[in-house]
C-alpha cells in the first residue's frame, strides 16, 4: 500500500467544551478519493480546517505527505489545493487573472496561453475566462477552483461539500475532473452531504458522528441503496 | 511573493471604483490648494516687497529733522514668505507680517492676515497641507478598511492563505500594493508642487531640500496610518466593524486630538495674557530686571561714572553730547528687559510646541503638523527667527541715530537737525531666512513622533499578521 499523502492520526479538535472532531484516524493514499460523509455539525469542515492548519488540533496530528499541518503548515499546503462550497473569487479580476494571482501565490508561473488552456480543461471556455469573476456562476466558480488544482499541481485536493447547489450537468462534470486528477495520482478528501455522488466517485466513503469516524467503507463494495442505509444507521446509532 | 501580491492589490484599488472618485476629488483639492496658495504667496510677496520699496522710499525722503526724532519717525519692515508657504501656511495667518522698528520699543509683529479673514475661511483654510493631513488620511482608510477584513468576508482570505502564503507576506504585499496606488495619486501631485515651487524666485538648495524632508515627512505619516489601517482590519470581525473603527480613529485623530492637546498645553504652560505682559517689560524698564534697580539711579549712576571715566565735574563739560550717550545707554538697558521678556515669552511658546508634538505619540497629526510647519518655514521657530532679526536691525538704526546725536550735536540744541546722508547709512533690512538645517532641527521631534507611530504601527501589524484568521 502506498504511504498515505493525507493523513489524521488520532485528531481531537475542540471547540470550548464542545468536541468537533474526536480521535479521528484517516489514510487518504495517492489516487485515492475519500468521501467523508455526516451530517451538518458532525466535523467535516473541521476536519479540513485541521488539513489546512487554520484550525490546530487539541491533540492528535493532521499530515500532508508527511508533513505535520501544526509544525508547518506553509509547506503543508504548498501541496494541497483547496475547494470550498462556493470558490471565493476577486470581483473585479477575470478568471484567467484570478487563476494567474493564484498560481504565483502557489508558487507556480504559467504563461497567459498555459492559463487559459487550464482552465478550459477545467470546463471554462475562453469567452468567460477573459470575463470578470463577477458576472460567474457558481459553477463556473468551482471550475476556476479546479483549474488552479490543475495549476497548482496539486498532490492532494481537500473539497468542502464541492457540488452543492450545482445542477446535475455541472456536478457530473465536476465529478468527472476529480476522478481524472484522481487517476493522475492525487489524494482527495471531499466533505460532502451528496451520497449519490460520494458513492459515485469515491473509492472510499467514512461517515462521521458528532466528530466521531462511525463508519468507513470501500464503495466498491456498495450498491447506492446501501451506501443510504449505512449512513442512516450509523447517524441513528 | 510579496511583489505578486503589491501588484494585484495595487491594480485592485484601481479598478475600485469608489477609490478612483476619491482620489480624483483629492487630487483635485490638492491642484487647486496648491495653485491658489502659488498665487496667493506670489501675490503678497510682490505687496510686500513693494511697500518695503514705498517704505524706503518714505523713510530717505523724510526730510531733514532731529536724528532722535526720525527714531521716534521710525520704519516698517515686512516679513518675506517662505516659498513653502505656497504648501503650508502654517501660523502664517495669526502672526503678524510687518513690524514697527521705533526707538525704545520692541513691538511685536503686526497685521494678521487671520484678521482679514471671512467667517467660513476663519473655519478653516484649504491647503495641499491641510488636505494631506486631513483628507488624505480618509482616502487610507477607504483603501485599506477591508484589505483583510474584506476578504475575510469574501472568503478569498481563506483561499489565498490555503495556498501557503505567509501571512506576515500578505499584509506586507497588500501594504506595498496599496501604498503604490497611494503613490501614484500623490507623487504626481509632488512634481506639481516641485514645478510650483521651481517658478519662485529665489528659491534656492535648500529649499529642495526642506521639500525632500517634507516629502518624507508626509510618506512617514501616510505610511504609519496606512499599517494602522491594515492592523485594525486584520484583526477585525468584519469590513463594516473596521471601517466604524478607522473612522473613529480618522476623527480622534484629525479633529479631537489637536483641540485636545492644545488646551491640555495651554492649561499647563499658560501664556501670559498681552496687559500682562506689557505692564511686566514697563515695570522691569523702571524698576530693573530684578525689581530693585530704579531706571533714574541706574542712570545718575552712569552719568557719574562718565563724568568720572572722562575726568570731568560737569556733562556740559564732556566731548560729546551725554543726552546722545544716554539714549545709547537707554537702549542697551531696554534691550536687556526686551531679550529676557522676550526670550521668555518665545521660549514658552516653543515650549508649548513641543509639548503639543510629543503629544502627538497619541495621534500622529500633532507630530505632523509640526514637522511640516518648520519645513515649510512657516513654524513659530521661523517666525522667531524673523523677530530677531527685525529687533537687532531696529537696535542698529536706533544706535546710528544716537551716536550720530552723541557725536555730532550739543546739549540743549534743539535746531540740530540732519539728512538724508545720514538715511542712507541705515541700511534696508535684508532678511535672511534661517538655513534647512534649523528647519530640520525644529522639525525633528515631529519627526520622531512620526518614526515612533511607524515602529509601533508596522510592529502591531507583524505582530498580529501571524494569527491572521481566515474566518
Amino acid at each position: 500500500m502506498l504511504p498515505p499523502m493525507l493523513e489524521a492520526i488520532n485528531l481531537t479538535n475542540k471547540f470550548n467544551s464542545h468536541v468537533a472532531v474526536n480521535q479521528l484516524n484517516l489514510r487518504i493514499a495517492p489516487g485515492e478519493i475519500f468521501a467523508l460523509l455526516g451530517p451538518n455539525g458532525a466535523g467535516k469542515t473541521t476536519t479540513i480546517n485541521c488539513f489546512l492548519g487554520f484550525l490546530q488540533p487539541e491533540s492528535g496530528e493532521a499530515r500532508v505527505n508527511g508533513t505535520n499541518v501544526t509544525t508547518d503548515a506553509v509547506a503543508a499546503r504548498r501541496q494541497l489545493a483547496y475547494i470550498p462550497e462556493q470558490v471565493a473569487l476577486y470581483p473585479r479580476f477575470s478568471g484567467v487573472e484570478n487563476l494567474d494571482y493564484f498560481s504565483t501565490l502557489a508558487g507556480r508561473r504559467h504563461t497567459g496561453e498555459e492559463l487559459l488552456t487550464l482552465l478550459q480543461r477545467a470546463g471554462l471556455p475562453e469567452e468567460a475566462a477573459r470575463r470578470r469573476v463577477g458576472t460567474y456562476s457558481k459553477g463556473m466558480r468551482q471550475k476556476v477552483g479546479i483549474a488552479l488544482a490543475l495549476a497548482t499541481e496539486a498532490r492532494a485536493l481537500l473539497l468542502d461539500e464541492p457540488t452543492s447547489g450545482l445542477d446535475p450537468a455541472a456536478s457530473h462534470e465536476f465529478s468527472r475532473i476529480i476522478r481524472k486528477l484522481a487517476g493522475d495520482g492525487v489524494a482527495v478528501l471531499m466533505a460532502t452531504h451528496d451520497l449519490f455522488r460520494a458513492r459515485e466517485d469515491a473509492t472510499r466513503v467514512g461517515i462521521l458522528r458528532e466528530g466521531t469516524l462511525a463508519g468507513e467503507f470501500a464503495t466498491n463494495d456498495l450498491k447506492h441503496v446501501d451506501l443510504e442505509r449505512l449512513y442512516l444507521e450509523h447517524l441513528d446509532a | 511573493m510579496i511583489l505578486a501580491i503589491a501588484r494585484k492589490e495595487f491594480r485592485d484599488a484601481w479598478r475600485d471604483g469608489r477609490f478612483r472618485w476619491a482620489a480624483a476629488v483629492l487630487v483635485a483639492l490638492l491642484a487647486v490648494a496648491l495653485l491658489l496658495a502659488w498665487q496667493h504667496v506670489r501675490r503678497t510677496s510682490a505687496d510686500r516687497a513693494a511697500a518695503a520699496a514705498l517704505e524706503r522710499d518714505n523713510w530717505l525722503n523724510q526730510g531733514e529733522k532731529n536724528s532722535h526724532s526720525a527714531g521716534h519717525y521710525g520704519v516698517y519692515v515686512f516679513k518675506p514668505l517662505s516659498p513653502l508657504a505656497v504648501f503650508d501656511r502654517g501660523l502664517e495667518p495669526f502672526v503678524g507680517t510687518t513690524v514697527f522698528l521705533e526707538a525704545h520699543r520692541q513691538n511685536q509683529a503686526a497685521f494678521l492676515p487671520a484678521r482679514d479673514f471671512t467667517t467660513m475661511r476663519r473655519f478653516g483654510e484649504l491647503t495641499a497641507a491641510t488636505a494631506l493631513q486631513m483628507l488624505a488620511p480618509l482616502l487610507v482608510v477607504l483603501l485599506a478598511f477591508g484589505a483583510l477584513a474584506g476578504e475575510r468576508e469574501r472568503g478569498t482570505l481563506r483561499q489565498v492563505l490555503s495556498l501557503g502564503v505567509r501571512p506576515r507576506d500578505l499584509v506586507l504585499g497588500k501594504a506595498l500594493g496599496l501604498g503604490g496606488a497611494l503613490a501614484t495619486l500623490l507623487v504626481p501631485v509632488a512634481l506639481l508642487g516641485a514645478v510650483v515651487l521651481a517658478n519662485f524666485p529665489g528659491v534656492e538648495a535648500g529649499g529642495w531640500l526642506r521639500l525632500t524632508w517634507l516629502g518624507v515627512a508626509y510618506a512617514l505619516y501616510l505610511t504609519a496610518i496606512l499599517a494602522v489601517c491594515l492592523a485594525v482590519s486584520a484583526t477585525a470581525s468584519t469590513a463594516r466593524a473596521a471601517l466604524a473603527t478607522l473612522l473613529v480613529c480618522w476623527a480622534i485623530n484629525a479633529v479631537l486630538a489637536p483641540r485636545l492637546s492644545a488646551d491640555l498645553v495651554q492649561h499647563l504652560l499658560p501664556l501670559p495674557k498681552l496687559v500682562e505682559f506689557e505692564t511686566a517689560i514697563q515695570q522691569a524698564m523702571q524698576e530693573g530686571l530684578d525689581g530693585h534697580n530704579p531706571r533714574n539711579e541706574r542712570l545718575q549712576q552712569f552719568a557719574l561714572e562718565t563724568l568720572r571715566k572722562h575726568g570731568k565735574t560737569h556733562l556740559e563739560e564732556l566731548p560729546f553730547n551725554f543726552n546722545g550717550l544716554v539714549m545709547l545707554e537707554s537702549e542697551r538697558l531696554a534691550g536687556e528687559v526686551f531679550d529676557h521678556h522676550f526670550s521668555r515669552l518665545w521660549d514658552r511658546i516653543e515650549r508649548q510646541d513641543r509639548w503639543m508634538t510629543w503629544t502627538g505619540v497619541a495621534a500622529p497629526l500633532l507630530g505632523l503638523r509640526t514637522a511640516s510647519m518648520a519645513l515649510a518655514g512657516t513654524d513659530f521657530t521661523h517666525h522667531r527667527h524673523f523677530a530677531v532679526a527685525a529687533e537687532a536691525h531696529r537696535r542698529d538704526y536706533v544706535r546710528v541715530l544716537n551716536e550720530d546725536l552723541m557725536h555730532n550735536s550739543r546739549p540743549g540744541d534743539h535746531d540740530y537737525v540732519v539728512g538724508r546722508a545720514l538715511w542712507e547709512k541705515l541700511p534696508p533690512f535684508q532678511y535672511e531666512p534661517p538655513p534647512p538645517d534649523h528647519a530640520l532641527r525644529a522639525a525633528a521631534p515631529g519627526l520622531i513622533v512620526l518614526l515612533l507611530w511607524n515602529v509601533g504601527a508596522w510592529a502591531a501589524l507583524l505582530l498580529v499578521a501571524p494569527k491572521l484568521n481566515p474566518d
